[in-house]
């Protein structure tokens, strides 16, 4: 569940960081094009296969319970972190992404 | 036309809501604790029995049943449920910016915060808002809707709840004796039969008469789908197969995932912590829903030195549907440690001081004005729950210091969620009284204009 929950923090960061509103608060910036479809493609990418290792740990029932639960939740604490804290949930993700090699690997 | 649709379910939302939305507050909390009722009851009953408690088991019960008789309570909460569902599917048809709003909340803004809260404990937790509400109605289907089985069944409804709840329909006393068969072979047999599963509860019918009959249940942490089929029924005194768990068909599947998603039962630790934190979110959901309708309101009166009527009761409704729930619980389980063990009928007062503490709370928002009402009751739930941990340690001798140790967290976590509810309560109660006054529209304009003229 762990690395549901890494990948889906942040996916939701990188698809929060797609919007001009969202990027200029937190990066004081517009986003180009090319940044901007990137991210998005990415974040729905990380969303789509966190699914993955859900249903890998604990089966397709369970597993996709999990997913949902993840989803969810990982997306209200991005959004509580925003206005209190916004370089932390940027932290977060980032060090989301790199923990999640580890996680994977001790999934497998 | 569509401007005049959304207008319509806008109406419908903030009317259902407002009307409800005290019920479903109390629905919602206590279904939240109930997902945790074997920790609380563990909590209730340090000494295993001796202490005569209901336990979590009181709030499970309340959170359909009301504490009402049989079946109005059941009737007034699938009511609610119905309600609940369609404040919000009029709640996602009036809210305008879903996708573009997704990640918004702005806080310190005040009726603008209400509202980006709302919006985000609703959209964001959906899923389960959905799933929560309609599956309650799944579950209550033979109320909400019985015209199908009347249909297929006619008057002899007995015979719909005996096949879909098979292990209700058990043989008759025969009124002669008969020998028990030992229960460990019948067990063993259950869990051959199914690969190794596990038995949640094994029921004996008519022990001691030759017609006795065994019932095996299969525990509901197996699997997502609660199966109400997968029940072994053996005969107890010749230990026949009477009847086995056939593959459940697909709507009997459908309804007993339902049933086993709105439960949790197959839920670990972690998942039903993330259960537990949706349900928060959804009595969040609800709360900020009751506080935006009065908010915006009351700016309309802001200048009045009365408030009408009608918004006067809204006020004191909302003080005590909220805040007093929470005395209330805090009350229920004060009254578990300080009542005396032997006491006659304690349970039974342990669940009289919840409703007390309830009622007093009313009384004491309705003598109050507004802001105060809320701070003092806030202020006194925060102060209930962040001392239960300490006054666990004077009463029992399984306080953190125990626990902890021990490795007993169902203890441990019991006394650090109090903790922590009476930290957030503290918070709330001071981030209240330290509110600004509402100001209505006109007056704030007005502010910033002079302030730009100052410059």
């Amino acid at each position: 569940m762990l690395l549901a929950l890494l990948m889906c923090y942040a996916g939701f960061t990188a698809l929060c960081l797609s919007t001009d509103r969202h990027h200029d608060e937190l990066l004081h910036c517009k986003p180009t094009p090319t940044r901007r479809l990137a991210l998005r493609v990415g974040g729905w990418l990380l969303l789509a296969v966190s699914i993955w290792p859900a249903v890998l740990g604990a089966g397709w029932g369970q597993g996709l319970v999990e997913w949902c639960a993840v989803l969810m939740l990982s997306a209200l604490l991005l959004v509580l972190l925003l206005p209190y804290r916004p370089r932390l949930a940027l932290i977060l993700a980032g060090l989301g992404l790199l923990a999640s090699p580890v996680a994977a690997f001790a999934l497998s | 036309m569509k401007e005049g649709f959304r207008q319509a379910m806008a109406w419908l939302h903030t009317w259902a809501g407002l009307i409800f939305g005290w019920l479903l507050f109390a629905i919602f909390l206590t279904g939240t604790l109930a997902y945790f009722k074997d920790e609380i009851t563990h909590w209730m009953q340090p000494e295993v029995q001796a202490r005569e408690s209901k336990g979590g088991e009181f709030f499970y019960r309340f959170h359909f049943q009301l504490q009402m008789p049989y079946p109005w309570g059941r009737w007034l909460s699938t009511i609610a449920a119905m309600v609940m569902f369609v404040a919000l599917i009029t709640g996602i048809i009036t809210h305008k910016k879903i996708f573009k709003d997704f990640f918004t909340f702005r806080p310190r803004k005040g009726q603008r915060s209400w509202l980006d809260g709302h919006n985000a404990v609703g959209v964001l937790v959906l899923p389960f808002h959905l799933m929560i509400t309609y599956s309650s109605l799944v579950i209550f289907m033979s109320m909400v809707m019985p015209a199908p089985i009347v249909a297929s069944y006619g008057d002899d409804s007995r015979a719909f709840f005996n096949e879909l709840f098979p292990n209700t329909n058990n043989a008759p006393a025969l009124g002669q004796p008969g020998q028990l068969l030992p229960l460990l072979p019948l067990y063993q047999q259950a869990r051959e039969q199914w690969a190794g599963g596990h038995v949640g509860r094994v029921a004996v019918n008519n022990p001691g008469d030759a017609n006795a009959s065994v019932n095996v249940f299969r525990a509901g942490s197996d699997s997502v789908v609660h199966a109400s089929g997968s029940t072994l029924s053996f005969n107890g005194t010749t230990g026949e197969l009477l009847r086995g768990s056939a593959e459940p068909s697909l709507a009997t599947a459908i309804g007993g995932s339902f049933y086993g998603l709105h439960m949790g039962h197959f839920a670990g630790p972690v998942l039903r912590w993330l259960y537990f934190i949706c349900g928060l979110a959804g009595t969040a959901m609800i709360g900020t829903g009751l506080v935006i309708w009065l908010g915006k309101r009351q700016l309309k009166h802001a200048k009045a030195a009365v408030m009408p009527f009608e918004l006067r009761l809204v006020e004191v409704l909302n003080i005590a549907s909220m805040s007093g729930l929470m005395i209330a619980i805090a009350a229920f389980f004060w009254a578990n440690r300080l009542l005396p063990v032997s006491f006659a009928a304690r349970s039974d007062w342990e669940v009289q001081a919840f409703f007390i503490a309830w009622g007093l709370s009313l009384l004491h928002a309705l003598l109050r004005r507004g802001r105060q009402g809320w701070v003092e009751q806030l202020s006194f739930g925060a102060l209930l729950f962040a001392a239960i941990p300490l006054l666990n340690a004077i009463t029992t001798a399984h306080h953190l210091g125990v626990s902890v140790p021990n490795g007993d967290w169902a203890m441990a976590g019991f006394d650090l969620t109090c903790l922590a509810s009476g930290m957030f309560l503290a918070w709330a109660a001071w981030k209240m009284h330290h509110r600004t006054a509402p100001q209505p529209k006109a007056e704030r304009a007005r502010g910033l204009t002079l302030k730009q003229q100052a410059h």
